[in-house]
């Protein structure tokens, strides 16, 4: 009788205490994910709200309370909650207006991102890495989604540069005169282009002399060969995956992540146990110095639940602690590996950078790793 | 005594050459000594017009120190004694609802390389930039508003490129009305602290203007009406209400009719074709000067005609800017 008590409290003792070890444990994975985002805050490497406002208030700030906004995934309340640092507000305009009025509509779009961020203290547009690293707010930088937004000319995309853009997507869902996108049969445009013809290799130059990141989410397999091979300064993929997880056009395959000495990638969409299979295989292939995060959030409508937002970064840091990722590693993740090369496309060295995010409608490659056994 | 007569004869006719040898070299010595002091703001230039036309905008087919196919170059500008340059980014009214948009880039663009390219060369943004300059202070005007394809955003962003005026209207009509639709449009140029220029503008737009803005206008390259009634020129009850650019023959008048504190130089190069004998290019600015202290002008009000009573203006300008609330909406 006496054993038996002893050994029932023993086993509450057993119980309670791996209760609390696990607790513990999960409470601290968490506690330990927002630690290191407070030492760290996060850089977003693609944001699609500027486009949100233009549909939904014509770009009339007035009319929105960019903290509380609740028709987005993203507002100032939950990118604070979510540890963002700096976000690339993207300026992307239609495809449809290639060749009619995209140079105005992109001008229009990096003045709502300009006013946004001059009339909320918690924004503050920066355009250098040194700008990012020493912002005490959320720093807002911006990137242009699409060659068609210069109209293939040289100065355009220089005029561009001097407002404050810092990176350009060679191509959104269409074919420009000069470069090839991913996406078939969206659009018609200049349908026999291939990779980057002569002019295309011109812009990449000239993003070379300028200090601006070369973008290449979107573009085709033969556009991002040709670029990197042309490119003297680092390259980025502003929000993709994998091909090997996830065989879709606009993902990147290995081989390409091999040429990358680093390469920095984050998909959040479907399940958000997915992109840690994108996260583990990158690394493996290309390193986790090559890793950032590029949300897509207002750019897509589908996002896992537990990311539906840009408030819910940490739970994506927690899981990746989870799966033995050290704080070095994710710090670079977070926002050391983008600002390397950042800096050194500023200083236009030889190296590269993929950072991004893919999200994909239901019934696509994913579903296939979700349902394994 | 006929010996010594004539010796006086010589000495009086020599006497005389001297006096009015001295008189002319005098005049032109102190045009240039005023100049050298108070070096000239030009408000309007279309040499980037002849670059894009001649050159495709291709710098290094070009030396701009000794170019010599257009009223500008380097060389001439300094002999012109001019310290300042507004350089028109026009681009063709054909172009308005095409690619105006794109082709004023391509001209702000070309206007930068420029004034990045040459060591004589400096862009600035501001009054005090142009007062700063040992160089030749190089800004930007656009001309028409047919380059903002009716967007406020569009101008801004012309702003923060550098932009500091725009003319309202070229040869074209803009969609903009003269009354109603112009309010916001001068409002944004009052907030933003660009100046306004009616050069170009109709009688209507320009009253409309006038009624509007809180801030100093400006005619960037314009006459006076009463001396020469072509509809580009300036009727005297406008005039009354400004500050304005005039022609040789026209400065007495507006000088009478809106003070010679209203007055500035524009000279129009490289955008026209004929200039006066004595005019021919941008070196010749002295010989106006000259001939304006012949009529009598002041060094004082020389100086205000060549570059005080300008950034005057465009301090004022500035400062309406300054106290002006921030805009959150876009139209």
């Amino acid at each position: 009788m006496e054993m038996k008590r002893n050994t029932t409290k023993l086993l509450w003792l057993l119980m309670f205490f791996s209760d609390i070890v696990s607790f513990s444990y999960e409470e601290s994975m968490r506690e330990r994910a927002i630690e290191l985002m407070q030492d760290a805050r996060l850089i977003d490497g693609h944001n699609d709200l500027a486009l949100r406002l233009r549909i939904l208030y014509q770009n009339m700030l007035s009319r929105v309370n960019l903290r509380e906004l609740n028709m987005t995934h993203t507002n100032l309340a939950k990118l604070q909650a979510g540890y963002v640092g700096a976000q690339f507000w993207s300026v992307y305009v239609l495809c449809s207006a290639q060749n009619k009025d995209a140079v105005r509509l992109t001008l229009e779009q990096i003045d709502v991102v300009k006013r946004m961020c001059n009339s909320y203290e918690e924004l503050e547009l920066v355009t250098t890495s040194q700008g990012i690293s020493d912002s005490i707010r959320i720093a807002c930088l911006i990137g242009i989604e699409g060659g068609h937004s210069i109209d293939s000319s040289l100065a355009t995309l220089r005029m561009y540069y001097d407002l404050g853009v810092r990176y350009m997507t060679l191509t959104h869902s269409c074919n420009t005169p000069w470069s090839e996108s991913s996406s078939k049969g969206i659009h018609n445009f200049y349908p026999s282009v291939t990779g980057l013809t002569a002019f295309g290799q011109e812009v990449v130059k000239e993003m070379n002399r300028l200090g601006m990141l070369i973008d290449l989410s979107h573009t085709s397999y033969f556009t991002a060969k040709a670029a990197l091979s042309i490119s003297k300064a680092p390259v980025i993929f502003s929000h993709s995956s994998a091909f090997s997880i996830c065989n879709h056009s606009r993902n990147v395959p290995d081989d390409i992540l091999q040429q990358l000495e680093n390469s920095l990638l984050v998909p959040i969409c479907l399940n958000w146990i997915i992109y840690s299979y994108h996260f583990d295989h990158i690394k493996k292939i290309a390193g986790s110095e090559s890793i950032g995060i590029g949300g897509d959030y207002d750019g897509v409508e589908g996002f896992p639940e537990g990311l539906e937002d840009v408030s819910k970064y940490p739970t994506l840091i927690e899981e990746l602690l989870r799966r033995g990722w050290t704080e070095t590693e994710l710090k670079g993740v977070l926002r050391e590996n983008f600002l390397r090369v950042f800096r050194e496309v500023e200083n236009q060295i030889n190296l590269i950078l993929v950072m991004g995010l893919g999200c994909y409608p239901k019934g696509s490659c994913h579903d296939q790793i979700i349902n394994k056994p």
